[in-house]
């Protein structure tokens, strides 16, 4: 498949504090994928330099083959933005809005496809932005990028400030239209029960590098919580393949990819004190933590 | 699509405009009503004799009105951009960054200008009834400058404005306050007469500054 978003050996640091170093990914046509990762973690880092207001220390990206920092205005018609909090010009109403973005979008915008979402809203047409709810205002920003007809969607933390009505709405909404019309979406929120809905592909970031990067369904297929009961005061000193291993009261967690079987060989070579091993497969939401770990 | 940032900035701009086009008529009317005063208690020909022997201009209340107007307009006309870094969308639109930059600055100057062109008609009007034609040059040139001032005191606090980091805005702003001393150095008529061409492309050329904030803010400069 395609890659219509490249990223190459990323580095960022504010300061001197390192955000990551040589990140690279890409995201396949048609594909949805959400970068999901703890707060600080670089998240919003990766939407500002993908949407050109940051020049990353070292690397590039590359959306549709042409380097962002240098892409053509004309390109940005296909890119669609959803900046963090749906942000959108306050100072307008959904009238103006639509006509003032519609300008800049001549024989690809659909008119019809913002109004439908706003009659669901049922806001007076004169009503200002500022003065809409939260997930008004998600609707009006999920409006035009529907209504811009976008070949990629980078949306910034899309479930910042909804309730969970106006999240699911939100989600549902864009993976219908992403799927049915084979749209590129590349996506971070904070809410991983919402990506599990939506996306298709995963990256999950720590502090300075990529974790892992693998369909959503490979992932909760292959991830497992291993859990054992072992003595009091073990203190478990595991290899890499076990994420964040912790003991709370004798019983002892952590997550692998590896098999059950794999796994149990590993704890007799490693003469882990254990006993009563279990696993079982997670929800995204888990599987997130359990990766990253509680901390 | 010019014509469309047009509207955005006319959105933002129109009630604001509306206000300073009232404001700054209105102090340049009582100007004008106390310099009639004058007129009525002591004669034209004492006010005349005055303003020539000392460069009298009966506007000094004005001074410092179209700077005022200038600054609240860049204001109001970039402070929402900045808010919540909504200039992200419009850098985002398909349409030249740097062209839609000096578009929204083209439209601020272009309301401003509407807004002093109206105080100097009206100026120009009342002046041209009671006093000779050059004594109203010397009212007018006097007032230039600070004219000038507005638009430069607009280009300047959206320069400020515009800065993503505060500490450089701290720094902009000291550096803007010695850029305008230069439109207040004379308040006395004829003073800038032969400067007034360079000073109005100086002001002109502030404009270059906001681009520096803007180039700074899609770089992700921050403090």
């Amino acid at each position: 498949m395609t890659a219509i978003l490249e990223c190459k050996h990323l580095t960022h640091y504010y300061g001197k504090r390192k955000i990551y170093e040589d990140l690279s990914f890409e995201v396949p046509r048609g594909r949805i994928l959400g970068l999901l990762g703890k707060n600080g973690t670089g998240k919003t880092t990766t939407i500002n330099i993908l949407s050109g207001y940051l020049k990353p220390r070292a690397g590039e990206c590359r959306i549709f083959g042409e380097n962002i920092q240098t892409m053509a205005p004309s390109m940005r018609s296909r890119i669609g933005l959803l900046l963090e909090g749906h942000v959108q010009y306050q100072f307008m109403n959904i009238v103006q809005i639509e006509k003032f973005y519609s300008a800049f979008y001549p024989g690809q915008w659909r008119r019809e496809a913002y109004y439908e979402l706003m009659n669901k809203l049922r806001v007076a047409p004169g009503q200002m932005i500022a003065r809409m709810s939260n997930g008004q205002r998600s609707q009006v920003a999920l409006g035009l990028i529907l209504a811009q007809n976008p070949e990629l969607l980078i949306l910034d933390d899309f479930s910042l400030g909804l309730d969970p009505g106006y999240r699911r709405l939100f989600s549902d909404y864009l993976r219908d239209y992403a799927r049915a019309e084979d749209k590129t979406v590349f996506l971070t929120s904070h809410i991983i029960q919402d990506m599990e809905r939506l996306v298709d592909d995963c990256i999950i970031m720590d502090y300075g590098r990529i974790l892992t990067q693998q369909p959503v369904a490979r992932l909760l297929g292959t991830l497992r919580r291993y859990t054992c009961r072992v003595p009091e005061q073990y203190v478990p000193d595991l290899p890499e393949e076990f994420y964040h291993p912790s003991v709370i009261r004798g019983r002892m967690e952590t997550c692998s990819f590896l098999p059950p079987a794999d796994v149990e060989r590993r704890f007799a070579e490693l003469q882990v004190p254990c006993t009563d091993l279990t696993s079982e497969l997670m929800n995204l939401e888990d599987a997130f933590i359990g990766l990253t770990g509680k901390y | 699509m010019l014509k469309a940032i047009f509207y955005k900035e006319w959105i933002k701009l129109r009630w604001y405009m509306l206000l300073a086009l009232i404001v700054t008529t209105a102090v340049a009317g009582y100007c004008l009503l106390r310099a009639d005063r004058a007129i009525e208690l002591r004669g034209a020909g004492h006010i005349w004799e005055v303003m020539v022997l000392k460069d009298a201009v009966f506007i000094d209340l004005l001074r410092f009105v179209p700077l005022l107007a200038g600054i609240l307009a860049a204001l109001v006309q970039f402070m929402p951009e900045m808010q919540r870094k909504c200039l992200k969308l419009t850098l985002h639109l398909p349409c030249p960054q740097q062209r839609m930059v000096f578009a929204m600055l083209a439209a601020g100057v272009a309301m401003l200008v509407a807004c002093f062109a109206v105080n100097f008609a009206v100026m120009t009007a009342w002046l041209s009834a009671v006093l000779p034609a050059e004594l109203v040059t010397n009212v007018l040139s006097a007032a230039a400058p600070w004219y000038l001032a507005g638009v430069a005191g607009y280009l300047l606090a959206a320069w400020v404005c515009l800065e993503p980091a505060w500490k450089r805005r701290v720094l902009n702003l000291a550096v803007a306050a010695l850029i305008v001393r230069a439109y207040f150095l004379a308040p006395v008529p004829r003073a800038y007469n032969d400067f007034l061409p360079w000073l109005a492309l100086y002001t002109l050329a502030l404009s270059l500054l906001a681009w520096i904030s803007v180039a700074r803010f899609k770089a992700g400069c921050q403090d």
